[in-house]
């Protein structure tokens, strides 16, 4: 059973949050694979320019749940808004599938765990980069070296090396790549799926510390989803916790994590001490 | 009256070799490929007395445009006596009793491997060109079922990325032959592996152009006054082959594209690949009456 | 100066024709019957790879074209395409086929016996080089059993099916003219089953044995078990304009049918038929049926990788097709390699390469 989020109280909400319309709004969100139950009515609202982490351990429907945000899977019941300058509010599940592949290289920016999913490995870096920009129309070279150059640079990625093939990176750098390919259209989404796990805890950091500069200079509206705690607590302004497909328990991740409700959440909290 | 009296005399093949609804599926995809420029549309290709890969796609397509009446050009690598050329040619004279041409001018089909012809075609005509790969996107998705939905949805990111990278590690495009381009603004095609230099002249043409793949089963077309645009970047121009200053030592015309034959004290000399434009300047140089039309290039430019 | 070799072309083709024929020296009526009587293994397979069924066409094909399979087999192929399509034959049982022979890996023993028929399965590959010095191999005769094997066996898939252990059998009543004709239609895919058996019916011998042989030794996932493989004679019934059907002849086919594992509570099979009697090829190409459902895209046992690349007349087309003049498409590579190698050698005065080296993450 997910919390109403009008029960919290509403000092504990930041003001400006409450007058500014939401930018993602998920409802009722079902979806079975055979018997299996993914995700079992779940809402969720980010709003702009906030960081919402979303923890669970696997099998939580966490992913299931970030990939339908990515519109790369619909749900058996259930609907999908973004409020975007220049579209029409409407259920992002009935779109076709030019639409659908528009609006996601246009809006929705993604950094997979894998970065074989998110990257052409026998590309230049530069070159993934460059692939968003010509799926959205960009015919001029220098253009596209620009912009390439200057969305790897934002990711930290070294310069020196952004003709290089993924192929021939380390893992974190691999991640700086799809972050820039991610980036690139300036989305006004971007999703993250477990994007620090697997890289040395060192490596992690670093990753890390990126993300959180690219989110203060530019107010990127993130969903980030681990099983880590310490990414969440690190990244995430509000929280939702997540087990066995549906939502246990949500709120401001200080507050979650400081004081949690729900017995599981409880236990994900103490388990990590 | 007698089983003799009501049939026709058994005769090996039918008028133009192939049968009527061999025939009939070929005008019907033809006509779809002109309706949507550029559209790769699968055909049986029936099988002809030729091995495959050898142009069975033009002569399929050549055949059941043919009638009596025709007049048919046949080249290779831009040549009319080239082998192959020759044997096409006499068999599609053979099964419809065409008239052959080696002149471009008198042509009302043009057959064509790997070469447009220099002289301007005009709307009368047709060019049929033999295409052995009929997938742009081939070497960016080899899977020909994923490659018909990445043109059905118009997803065409990954073979720009291809040229992009070329740039990035070359400092040019470099693509030979088979220029992937743009046709009406909506599907990529190849325009089989005509040089660089030929490309051009699909654009705006006032002829129609069959493009076919026997081997591999595809055909498509740009119709006449259709635009057909070489997938370039805006800051990076389209650039066809440096044959602009070549002069071919036979006839000693200049500024079209040229055949190189590597001489054995080194170095080459060349030799206008348009083998009957060069005849046809011998000829008059030599004080014959031959009339050579307007070229779509003029002194090494293309300015049609 | 008058442009020579004008006519050289033609001229050269004539006599390079002329060339291979004088090799073969005359080919009369003669020399076909005896190939027909002495290879018909050979000419099976070429009835088969040109979906044709002529011994006396086919072995005029092997006739002229001295034997050369992918040439045989392409003449073939264009005699066919010209021939008037007179009618769609009734659909062949196996409970009908007239079975010379028919085994099973399966069981030891079937309903209908296992029988061996005409095979060399058993015998010892000797060459018999005594013929070349003058004794004729005279073949001994066959001693005739107590009881004559049956001329027709039931289906070992139907008493499977009996017992649960193969899915029950769907009919699909499809009109004679509806049914999809792979000589007729463009091949697309996801392949129509007609398609794809049609397809392999008239594969190549050894492009299916190479693809069939890859799937079998763990290219594909499934490992097959010989179900029932049958040399056999059919029946070609067509039905007269007023009803009436008759027999048109006979003739050999040949069908394996194999299977591997469960899956969905079920035996699965795998399935292909060819005209004449090509063990090998029906063998291979069943298995590689058996395999489509799980192959993943792009691997060579996916159905789109096999059927294309096993058919003979195109792949052996193409192949010699690089023998064509392609100088215009290699004067177009030389331009731009040697441009780009033009403006690497002035980019390396200009600006030196930056070195890569491996930064902190």
């Amino acid at each position: 059973m997910s919390m109403d989020m009008t029960m919290v109280p509403a000092a504990l909400l930041p003001p400006q949050l409450m007058q500014t319309p939401a930018l993602l709004t998920m409802t009722g969100l079902t979806r079975h694979y055979g018997e299996v139950r993914a995700l079992l009515d779940v809402d969720v609202t980010v709003y702009p320019g906030e960081v919402l982490g979303i923890v669970g351990e696997s099998g939580s429907g966490k992913s299931t749940l970030l990939r339908m945000m990515n519109l790369e899977d619909t749900p058996d019941r259930g609907e999908y808004r973004l409020r975007l300058p220049g579209r029409e509010d409407g259920n992002l599940f009935a779109l076709g599938r030019y639409e659908r592949r528009m609006l996601c290289a246009h809006h929705i920016g993604i950094v997979y765990q894998n970065p074989h999913l998110g990257l052409l490995m026998r590309h230049s870096s530069s070159g993934n980069v460059a692939e968003r920009l010509l799926i959205a129309g960009e015919r001029s070279f220098e253009v596209l070296r620009s912009k390439a150059r200057d969305a790897l640079d934002a990711s930290e990625f070294p310069l020196s090396r952004m003709d290089a093939r993924p192929a021939e990176l380390s893992g974190g750098m691999q991640q700086r790549v799809q972050l820039a390919k991610a980036i690139a259209l300036e989305p006004a989404l971007l999703l993250l799926d477990e994007p620090t796990t697997g890289l040395d805890v060192s490596v992690q950091a670093l990753v890390l510390d990126t993300l959180k500069r690219l989110q203060r200079d530019r107010n990127i509206t993130m969903v980030l989803v681990s099983h880590d705690l310490g990414v969440i607590r690190t990244m995430a302004d509000r929280v939702l916790v997540m087990r066995h497909g549906a939502v246990v328990e949500q709120g401001l991740a200080d507050q979650v994590f400081q004081d949690p409700q729900h017995p599981y959440t409880q236990q994900l909290v103490h388990a990590k001490v | 009256m007698s089983l003799a009296t009501l049939t026709r005399p058994w005769a090996a093949t039918s008028y133009g070799f192939l049968d009527a609804s061999a025939k009939r599926e070929l005008r019907r995809k033809m006509l779809k490929a002109i309706a949507v420029p550029g559209c790769q549309m699968p055909y049986a290709s029936r099988e002809v007395p030729m091995a495959r890969g050898w142009g069975t796609g033009g002569l399929q397509v050549t055949l059941t445009l043919v009638n009596p009446r025709s007049t048919i050009k046949v080249i290779d690598q831009g040549a009319d006596d080239g082998v192959n050329a020759a044997s096409i040619r006499r068999f599609i004279s053979r099964v419809s009793g065409a008239t052959e041409t080696w002149d471009t001018l008198a042509a009302s089909i043009v057959q064509s491997r790997h070469r447009i012809p220099e002289e301007t075609l005009r709307e009368d005509q047709v060019l049929v060109l033999q295409v052995p790969n009929p997938e742009p996107l081939r070497g960016v998705e080899p899977n020909m079922s994923i490659a018909r939905q990445m043109h059905a949805d118009a997803d065409y990111g990954r073979l720009w990325l291809t040229l992009y990278e070329q740039i990035v590690r070359k400092g040019r495009i470099m693509q030979g032959a088979a220029y992937p381009s743009l046709v009406n603004g909506r599907h990529v095609m190849t325009p089989s592996p005509i040089p660089r230099w030929d490309v051009p002249k699909l654009n705006m043409a006032k002829h129609l152009t069959f493009l076919s793949a026997g081997r591999e089963k595809r055909l498509h077309a740009v119709p006449p006054y259709t635009r057909v645009e070489p997938l370039v970047f805006s800051d990076r121009p389209y650039r066809v082959e440096d044959h602009a200053e070549l002069v071919c030592r036979r006839s000693g015309i200049a500024g079209y594209f040229m055949n190189e034959i590597p001489q054995d004290q080194g170095g080459s000399v060349f030799e206008v690949s348009d083998s009957n434009l060069g005849i046809k300047a011998i000829r008059q140089a030599g004080g014959e009456s031959v009339e050579i039309g307007a070229t779509w290039y003029e002194d090494g430019e293309y300015s049609a | 100066m008058a442009y020579v070799a004008t006519r050289g072309g033609e001229k050269a083709i004539e006599q390079a024709e002329r060339l291979f024929r004088q090799d073969l020296g005359t080919i009369d009526a003669d020399r076909v019957e005896a190939i027909r009587q002495s290879m018909p293994y050979l000419v099976d397979r070429v009835m088969g790879e040109a979906s044709l069924y002529d011994e006396e066409m086919a072995a005029l094909a092997l006739a002229q074209t001295g034997g050369e399979l992918s040439e045989a087999v392409l003449v073939l192929r264009a005699w066919r395409t010209t021939q008037p399509r007179l009618t769609v034959a009734a659909p062949l049982l196996q409970r009908d086929l007239l079975t010379q022979r028919r085994i099973s890996a399966a069981f030891k023993d079937i309903p209908g016996g296992q029988i061996l028929g005409p095979t060399l399965d058993y015998s010892h590959r000797v060459l018999a080089t005594d013929v070349l010095e003058g004794t004729p191999f005279v073949p001994p005769a066959v001693d005739p059993a107590e009881t004559a094997a049956p001329m027709r066996q039931p289906s070992l898939a139907d008493w499977q099916r009996e017992q649960g252990l193969v899915g029950p059998a769907q009919d699909s009543l499809v009109e004679p003219d509806d049914i999809p004709d792979l000589t007729r239609e463009p091949l697309l895919f996801p392949a129509s089953r007609a398609h794809r058996l049609q397809s392999l019916a008239r594969a190549e011998t050894g492009g299916v044995l190479a693809l069939g042989y890859a799937a079998m030794r763990g290219y594909g996932n499934a490992h097959p078990t010989v179900n029932e493989l049958r040399l056999a004679q059919a029946e070609v019934t067509v039905r007269h304009p007023s009803g009436t059907p008759f027999s048109a002849g006979r003739v050999r086919v040949c069908q394996a049918e194999v299977t591997s594992k469960e899956k969905g509570g079920y035996l699965e099979l795998g399935f292909a038929a060819s005209f004449g009697w090509n063990e090998v090829k029906v063998i291979a190409a069943a298995t590689l049926d058996l395999n489509s459902a799980e192959a993943p895209v792009g691997s060579p046992v996916h159905e789109e990788f096999y059927l294309y690349h096993s058919e003979s007349v195109e792949a052996s087309g193409f192949c010699i097709h690089f023998k064509l003049p392609h100088y215009v498409t290699f004067q177009s590579v030389l331009d731009a390699m040697r441009d780009a190698k033009a403006m690497a050698a002035k980019g390396d005065q200009d600006v030196s390469q930056e070195r890569q080296t491996e930064p902190a993450e």
